[in-house]
């Protein structure tokens, strides 16, 4: 079993209904939090969580998401389809 | 001779980000990235971690871009190709084959190659090094076969790939020239906190003690130490830092020091030449210091800055920089500058003993960096606090309690948490 974070967003202006961290994937880069520090933070175990799942724009999440060297960050468009990665 | 309106050398992950902020900007201004591997951009730290080094995840995953990206960005990556020379006043680069290329604005973010041992036997096989693709593509080929294991080093390279050699079921010792790991940007309590969980884990270190010899006929059979000592192994892993500049720097007229030096928009001496990632040594506004930082995430937030320059911005590079790593259950993190120089003082949160414990570094009344040894979780309040100036003159007390939350010495409204923004 993967051992991953769920997080629902729900902005009108939003096309992506959902953020999945893969906490194993995870290595503590900060790459996400650099990004969109309103979004993601660290929590006890140094792995990256959602604070505020609707704080970004789609372009800043995005790039956010797309940042992590490791690909940890998922993100799922509101119509159960994946946005990034690819 | 072909000619660009922007030209970036370096396929790394500074250069790329660079070119993809100039494009969301220009549209149609022709952008070239010149790169001396044979691949697109690749996650250059995936290589020394667990789940991809272990083949846990498709060997794919390390492609951060696609090919059918570069179309669609109209981004032209010139492959196995470097650099060698460069004429700032007639604006055009000379590549190895002898080509020449024009420019209107140019991007250097050349980053590093490893430092090459030198010392006898260097060249056998089993000796290997870690920066690319094609080293990272080696050593999950040698650990196949290899049983016992050599790490070169007291950095993040040994630290990292200890770990994945012990997962991989070798047998591991480390080399290490200082008498403590990590010395000395870390202080001895914190590198000992890194043995103790590395001894823990059955890995041998071996401190103090430097290579002299490299055994075996045509693979490395063992190394021998200065001090006589001989440590069998059939394969090494050498971690002794990388190299980044290079001859044409110089003789182009870049000012350089350790890397190219450019001022806080990352601009070079030379017109229209600017500079991102490992290789730039820049006027940081936050720390008021030259600073030449090499990871990843400060690459990247340096390739948007300098991208938005070129493209007709003018905006000051403002990023408190950190850098962390994590194995065997000890997370490491290093926030703003951690160069150990006389005039820093030191405030200690938490300790060894407790297995979390941290160090603000202060100069004079302000926060300019922090070690934190399983307290990454510090990392954004502590870089909020440098980005912010804030003064800890007579907070001592406070900082030096490890359940203080640091964040709530960050100036209101909370400025938290985007650090690229002020």
């Amino acid at each position: 079993m993967a051992n991953t974070n769920e997080y629902e967003r729900d902005r009108a202006d939003s096309k992506i209904g959902k953020i999945i961290v893969d906490r194993d994937l995870c290595i503590a880069a900060a790459a996400c939090i650099a990004v969109s520090g309103s979004t993601f933070e660290f929590d006890n175990e140094n792995k990256a969580v959602v604070i505020d799942a609707n704080a970004a724009d789609d372009e800043t999440l995005t790039m956010a998401c797309e940042s992590c060297p490791t690909k940890a960050i998922c993100l799922m468009g509101k119509d159960g389809s994946k946005v990034y990665p690819k | 001779m072909q000619n660009y309106t922007y030209l970036i050398i370096g396929g790394g992950v500074a250069g790329t980000t660079a070119a993809e902020t100039i494009r969301q900007l220009d549209a149609e201004g022709s952008i070239g990235i010149i790169s001396d591997e044979m691949c697109r951009l690749y996650s250059r730290v995936m290589l020394s971690k667990p789940a991809f080094f272990l083949e846990r995840i498709p060997f794919d995953t390390v492609w951060l871009k696609t090919e059918q990206w570069y179309v669609e960005k109209k981004v032209e990556l010139l492959c196995g190709k470097r650099a060698t020379g460069l004429d700032g006043s007639a604006k055009m680069l000379t590549l190895d084959d002898g080509s020449t290329l024009g420019y209107e604005k140019l991007l250097i973010a050349t980053g590093g190659t490893v430092r090459y041992w030198d010392i006898e036997g260097a060249n056998k096989k089993g000796i290997h090094y870690l920066r690319t693709l094609e080293h990272g593509k080696a050593i999950i080929s040698g650990i196949k076969t290899a049983k016992k294991a050599v790490t070169i080093g007291g950095g993040v390279i040994s630290f990292e790939m200890a770990e994945l050699l012990k997962m991989a079921g070798l047998e591991v010792t480390m080399i290490i020239r200082e008498e403590h790991y990590w010395s000395p940007v870390l202080d001895d309590a914190s590198g000992k906190m890194i043995e103790d969980t590395l001894t823990k884990s059955g890995i041998s270190i071996i401190p103090n003690a430097e290579v002299e010899k490299i055994l075996g006929e045509e693979s490395v059979t063992g190394v021998v130490l200065k001090d006589g000592r001989t440590v069998e192994c059939d394969m090494v892993i050498c971690g002794i830092g990388i190299v980044c500049m290079q001859d044409w720097f110089k003789q182009a007229g870049l000012s350089v020091n350790r890397g190219i030096l450019a001022n806080e928009y990352l601009e070079t001496n030379l017109p229209d030449v600017w500079t991102a990632g490992d290789i730039a040594e820049y006027n940081d506004i936050i720390l008021e210091e030259q600073v030449q930082l090499g990871n990843w995430v400060n690459a990247r937030e340096q390739g948007v800055t300098a991208g938005q320059n070129m493209a007709g911005g003018h905006e000051p590079f403002h990023f408190v920089s950190f850098y962390t790593t994590q194995g065997l259950g000890i997370n490491i993190a290093f926030v703003g500058d951690v160069c150990p120089k006389p005039d820093r003082t030191y405030i200690k949160r938490g300790s060894p003993e407790t297995g979390s414990y941290g160090r603000l570094i202060v100069v004079g009344d302000e926060l300019v960096g922090a070690t934190l040894m399983n307290r990454t979780q510090e990392l954004t309040a502590i870089a909020s606090l440098i980005k912010n100036n804030v003064k800890v003159t007579g907070k001592e007390t406070e900082l030096g309690d490890p359940n203080f939350d640091l964040k709530t010495l960050i100036p209101a409204p909370a400025p938290a948490p985007d650090l690229r923004t002020a």
